[in-house]
């Protein structure tokens, strides 16, 4: 038996102006989970209050850039075309997508936003306490903006270390400065050359 | 009275891993708590991308030793919902019999130590030795102490022969009356009382606010089990009463913790008794898994653990994402520890039963 109201998808649709896309499925066992992909980043507080106000807990957040779709190289003439995801943001593999996961006692609702490289997008730590560990950990993860979060240092990853760890390759001997591998051998050599 | 601040952790002889609490403290008394986490990040997040689905199953069992029973299975879970496999019912038995053993085991480490920090180390020893009951039982059904190895995608890879479940019967004979023994001691001794009951309060209301998970919960009066509210492998078929207190204090969350003991032994005895014949997975090759995503929710003993995989058309998933109960339960500490007394930070500190591997991952 879904705790969700039935018509959820219909109120989501009235704080959302710009327009969401909604599916859902219910397991063998009544859990229902139930996804909802919104149009514009900037509609986010204003669903995320209705979620508040049907008693919603805010699981947690999940960040990840999408890597963009294999498309067939433009024949001559025309000109490439950028798929996008839901809401025209271009899904050039940079995008962030982020999701919201809610627990509506025991059923899950995952709200969508995605954000243009370099954007921004609106703290939940207004409605929802609990938002500040995720949101610090989304900002030391990639390079988006938490706009009016209130505590915006670092989590786990020490301030010393560059911004976004998960928008690039950090070698393995960099990452446990050179504690194993080719890059303490390298390290050896380098030192042994400077005390010659 | 003067201010001070005072550093405990990153290493403490009360913590049993590394945190940094910095601590305002007047007099006697807490003020403020800062919490610097960070000591053990490993950056698993990262790593599970550059492995095939299959190898991760290895990889989140070693996030966290005490409930490493519970994150391979909440991926698994992930994993067959975007394959569309069902376990089938001997398989989720078997998995709600590995998640309950895991679970005796989790909690009365944690009332163990927190008689430890009381200073009675004799309940302490009294309560390790219950737990090593358990530990045995680990080690003859899965080899293991603590990684079991249980799960793989479409069910679990051990049985039981009927020498397994008689020994397993066995042992619950032996700790049931233990740990209602030492449940009686929590509920009466007085140096347990009087370290435990009223410190550390988590209001109902503060409790919701930091959106806490688990036996902290419960032992603030929220009534969330995953088992129940949420049933996964075999839960919807067996009788999972979940206990609730109304005082949110450190001697609440240890209650809490004992009943689930109880809870836990008696769904086992149940999963005994009604034990379905058949496979133990849905398949025995490695299926093939499409593009999808999916959230895998589940119990572990700190409370609800949820997964969330992403699949592309690559062997290695996109993303995997996890929070742990823990993650959640820091933020109480802030609550908990307002004027508490210096002397009690450890043992409310050990209530939350932090797990910091799991939390920094």
């Amino acid at each position: 038996m879904s705790v969700l109201p039935d018509n959820i998808e219909s109120r989501l649709a009235a704080v959302a102006p710009s327009g969401i896309r909604f599916t859902s499925a219910t397991n063998a066992k009544s859990v229902c989970c139930s996804w909802c992909k919104l149009a514009n980043k900037d509609d986010l507080l204003s669903t995320a209050s209705l979620m508040k106000s049907i008693g919603a807990r805010l699981s947690t957040i999940t960040i990840l850039q999408p890597k963009a779709p294999s498309t067939p190289p433009p024949k001559e003439g025309e000109t490439a075309v950028v798929p996008t995801f839901f809401g025209g943001i271009a899904s050039d593999g940079k995008t962030f997508e982020i999701d919201y996961h809610f627990d509506i006692d025991g059923d899950t609702l995952t709200l969508v936003v995605y954000v243009p490289y370099g954007g921004d997008v609106q703290s939940l730590t207004t409605l929802f306490r609990c938002a500040d560990w995720p949101e610090r950990e989304m900002m030391e993860l990639y390079s988006v903006i938490v706009r009016g979060h209130p505590d915006p240092r670092r989590l786990f990853i020490d301030p010393g270390i560059d911004n976004a760890v998960l928008e690039r390759l950090i070698p393995f001997s960099t990452l446990v400065n050179s504690a194993t591998t080719k890059g303490l051998w390298e390290k050896i050599l380098t030192n042994k050359g400077n005390q010659q | 009275m003067s201010n001070f601040t005072i550093p405990v952790g990153p290493l403490n002889v009360a913590l049993e891993e590394p945190m940094y609490f910095k601590v305002d403290v007047h007099g006697e008394t807490v003020a403020n708590v800062d919490i610097h986490a960070g000591h053990v990040h490993r950056g698993i997040e990262y790593l599970v991308t550059k492995r095939n689905v299959f190898q991760n199953l290895v990889l989140t069992e070693r996030i966290c030793s005490l409930c490493s029973n519970s994150h391979p299975q909440a991926y698994a879970m992930a994993i067959e919902q975007i394959a569309g496999l069902t376990v089938p019912p001997r398989g989720e038995y078997m998995r709600v019999i590995a998640d309950e053993i895991k679970r005796v085991a989790s909690h009365l480490f944690n009332v163990g130590v927190l008689a430890h920090l009381v200073g009675f180390e004799s309940l302490f020893m009294q309560v390790m030795e219950v737990r090593e009951m358990m530990q045995d039982v680990k080690e003859s059904i899965f080899g293991n102490r603590m990684d079991l190895g249980a799960h793989v995608i479409g069910g679990v890879r051990f049985d039981f022969t009927d020498e397994n479940a008689a020994y397993l019967k066995a042992q619950l004979d032996r700790i049931a009356p233990a740990v209602a023994e030492i449940t009686q001691l929590y509920r009466n001794n007085g140096t347990i009382l009087g370290r435990t009951r009223g410190i550390g309060v988590l209001s109902n209301a503060d409790a919701i606010d930091c959106s806490t998970v688990g036996p902290v919960a419960r032992a603030s009066g929220i009534n969330y089990d995953v088992r129940v509210k949420a049933p996964y492998a075999a839960y919807d078929r067996l009788e999972v009463p979940v206990y609730v207190l109304p005082d949110g204090d450190v001697w609440s969350r240890a209650m809490v913790r004992l009943q689930e003991v109880s809870t836990a032994i008696d769904i086992l005895r149940q999963c005994l008794d009604t034990l379905p014949t058949g496979p133990t997975s849905c398949t025995s090759e490695r299926p093939s898994i499409p593009v999808g995503e999916a959230i895998g929710k589940c119990e572990a003993p700190r409370g609800e653990l949820i997964y969330y995989v992403r699949m592309t058309d690559s062997p290695k998933p996109e993303r995997v994402k996890w929070r742990v109960p823990s993650f959640m339960n820091w933020d109480a500490l802030r609550f908990m520890m307002k004027d508490a007394k210096i002397s009690d930070i450890a043992i409310i500190v050990n209530s939350i039963d932090p797990c910091i591997s799991c939390t920094e991952r």
